[in-house]
């Protein structure tokens, strides 16, 4: 297990430094360079002096260890498009508007989909299944933008019952957290009835049966609990992936949030908010995956993860 | 009574199992339709996507004459959708065709070889799965400046990994079959082997792969197109058309919910269909992935 953990740490950190200097060479191989006289109107000298300051004027391969140097003591630079802050402190500042949206669009939607997973594995073939179904469908394939355009149309436009746009006030965050709840309740509808359906076809619950134990017991004390597992491990990843879904939902509802940046660090050649984000979200990503798969081998006893090289 | 017990192809039964599959069906009809729609653009529509040929009534409502309503430029709003759909299928199909190109080697090379050759692609592919293609085609179209073919170029980057996935998985279960082993012992390369016994093999992941390749693409080129990195004006784009249907949603509805519309039932019937292909093609896959 412990040989496990290990070699996983050191993928993690070489994906990180294979990810960091590929973004690297792609940001700079972008034509164009931050202090351009279209966003900057500069005279040669000063423009000289700014890329001085913030040592672009350096060879690329020093610009890139400097970096990541930096990057080591946590120490992210400083974005170019607003000079009075870091780019920790700047993230930290858009990142709350982001949280409140991902987080309380994961807590919302996956109770709401577990619910429906669990019913409609029981009720098999029913409406409900079919709405479930229908509904986990339309979540999964349909793009956000899509989903929170047609919210937008119906709620504001067509009924005038809710903001379409800006943050602050509680009513205006109904409709993006709505939005934003529909890929988790998708997901975990989804993942919750197939993981049911599975369990309820195990012999064990044939077992179960011929004990005599009534369906509901079977259900609350034997189905959910070994169904829960694929539950847990998909949590993480889920949530670290809002992070992208961020970037729709707040373009279409003008939330103040990171979404933003993600697009405007890299129209605007900010290379070191560019970076920081890029490594943010792959490290949370490679840490989720990890953890998920720690988790999963956890509570199930079945699997050993340091056997699987040997395999 | 000779016919009773007729020998029927795999394909016959994966056909019957599709047509069983309701929503399959009808969501193949639908993209049929789509698509015809998509080829046959110039015949259904009464302008292209570009003339400006109704400024007077500029942004007008649905009628009898504009099925979808004006925009603000003056253009057919059902011409654009249309025209949209050949943009958003090609994109679709030709990302697709790009992902099986890129999935299908490597997808044989490493199921065949495993060891290092596999670990190798494994590790490439973690590094596909940690990073949001989201955000790496928004570097990515920067850099190439949008445009129709990096769009295909960039979803065909992101769409090989499934393929390459299921590739692998088929060719690792049938290398140990009898008839590879055989061929390998009667001197037959590797190579060879590959193309002549375990890519013919693997002709029903290679179709769900493309299959399920072609909404992604149309997911990822509707996505940049709405950030404003994707399809450039004025060649009509569903994302682009809903990214300029924000600004005059209140007033003009029309502008925003008919490409909404067609990108969610476009993407929803490709799905659907990709899906029910899955489950005709291989019944042990069912579900999942």
């Amino acid at each position: 297990m412990s040989r496990y953990i290990i070699n996983r740490i050191l993928s993690i950190v070489f994906t990180f430094f294979f990810i960091s200097i590929l973004v690297f060479i792609l940001m700079h191989a972008i034509p164009g360079g931050p202090f351009d006289p279209v966003d900057m109107p500069l005279s040669d000298s000063a423009k000289a002096k700014i890329l001085k300051q913030y040592g672009l004027d350096q060879p690329l391969y020093v610009q890139y260890f400097k970096y990541m140097w930096g990057v080591l003591q946590l120490d992210f630079g400083i974005p170019y498009q607003s000079p009075g802050e870091t780019v920790l402190e700047l993230i930290g500042r858009a990142w709350i508007p982001s949280l409140i949206l991902g987080g309380s669009g994961v807590l919302i939607g996956a109770p709401i989909g577990i619910a429906l997973g669990l019913i409609a594995a029981i009720k098999r073939n029913s409406f409900i299944d079919y709405f479930t179904s229908a509904i986990s469908t339309l979540g999964l394939t349909v793009p956000v933008f899509v989903i929170s355009m047609l919210l937008i149309l119906v709620f504001s436009v067509w009924l005038e019952w809710l903001p379409a746009s800006g943050w602050g006030e509680p009513k205006k965050w109904i409709l993006p957290i709505t939005a934003y709840a529909a890929i988790p309740m998708a997901t975990y509808a989804r993942y919750t009835r197939s993981a049911i359906l599975d369990t309820l076809n195990k012999p064990f619950v044939t077992v179960l049966r011929a004990k005599g134990l009534s369906e509901r017991k079977i259900l609350f004390r034997h189905v959910i609990k070994n169904s829960a597992i694929p539950l847990v491990t998909v949590f993480l990843p889920m949530f670290i992936g809002t992070a992208t879904g961020s970037i729709f939902v707040e373009a279409m509802f003008r939330v103040p949030g990171l979404g933003a940046y993600f697009v405007s660090s890299i129209e605007n050649k900010d290379y070191p908010l560019e970076m920081s984000l890029l490594l943010m979200i792959t490290v949370m990503f490679c840490f989720a995956y990890f953890i998920a798969d720690l988790i999963y081998a956890l509570l199930n006893p079945r699997i050993r993860l340091g056997n699987k090289k040997k395999q | 009574m000779e016919n009773q017990y007729k020998i029927r192809s795999p394909f016959f039964y994966a056909i019957m199992r599709l047509m069983s599959n309701r929503a399959a069906l009808v969501s193949g009809v639908l993209l049929s339709l789509i698509m015809l729609m998509a080829i046959f653009a110039p015949l259904i529509t009464k302008t292209s996507y570009e003339e400006q040929k109704f400024l007077m009534t500029s942004l007008a409502f649905p009628s009898q004459t504009h099925w979808f309503g004006v925009d603000d430029l003056g253009r057919d709003l059902f011409s654009r959708i249309v025209y949209g759909a050949r943009v958003s299928l090609t994109i679709g199909f030709a990302a697709a065709i790009c992902s099986v190109f890129i999935g299908l080697p490597l997808g044989a090379l490493s199921g065949f070889y495993g060891g290092k050759v596999d670990w190798v692609i494994m590790r490439i592919i973690e590094v596909f799965s940690v990073v949001p293609p989201l955000i790496a085609a928004l570097l990515l179209a920067a850099l190439v400046d949008g445009g129709f073919f990096s769009i295909i170029f960039i979803a065909g980057i992101f769409g090989w990994v499934q393929v390459c996935l299921l590739v692998r998985a088929q060719v690792m279960a049938f290398k140990e079959k009898e008839f590879i082993r055989s061929s390998l012992a009667l001197g037959a390369s590797p190579m060879y082997v590959i193309f002549v016994h375990l890519i013919p093999n693997s002709i029903s992941p290679i179709i769900v792969g493309f299959v399920q390749a072609i909404p992604l693409a149309m997911m990822l080129e509707a996505g940049l197109s709405f950030l404003g990195v994707g399809i450039q004006p004025p060649l009509p784009s569903w994302g682009q058309m809903i990214n300029i249907g924000i600004s005059f949603m209140f007033f003009y509805w029309h502008m925003a919910l008919f490409p909404t519309l067609a990108l969610a039932i476009t993407v929803l019937v490709t799905t659907l269909f990709g899906d029910g292909l899955r489950d005709a093609l291989d019944p042990t896959l069912k579900g999942k992935g």
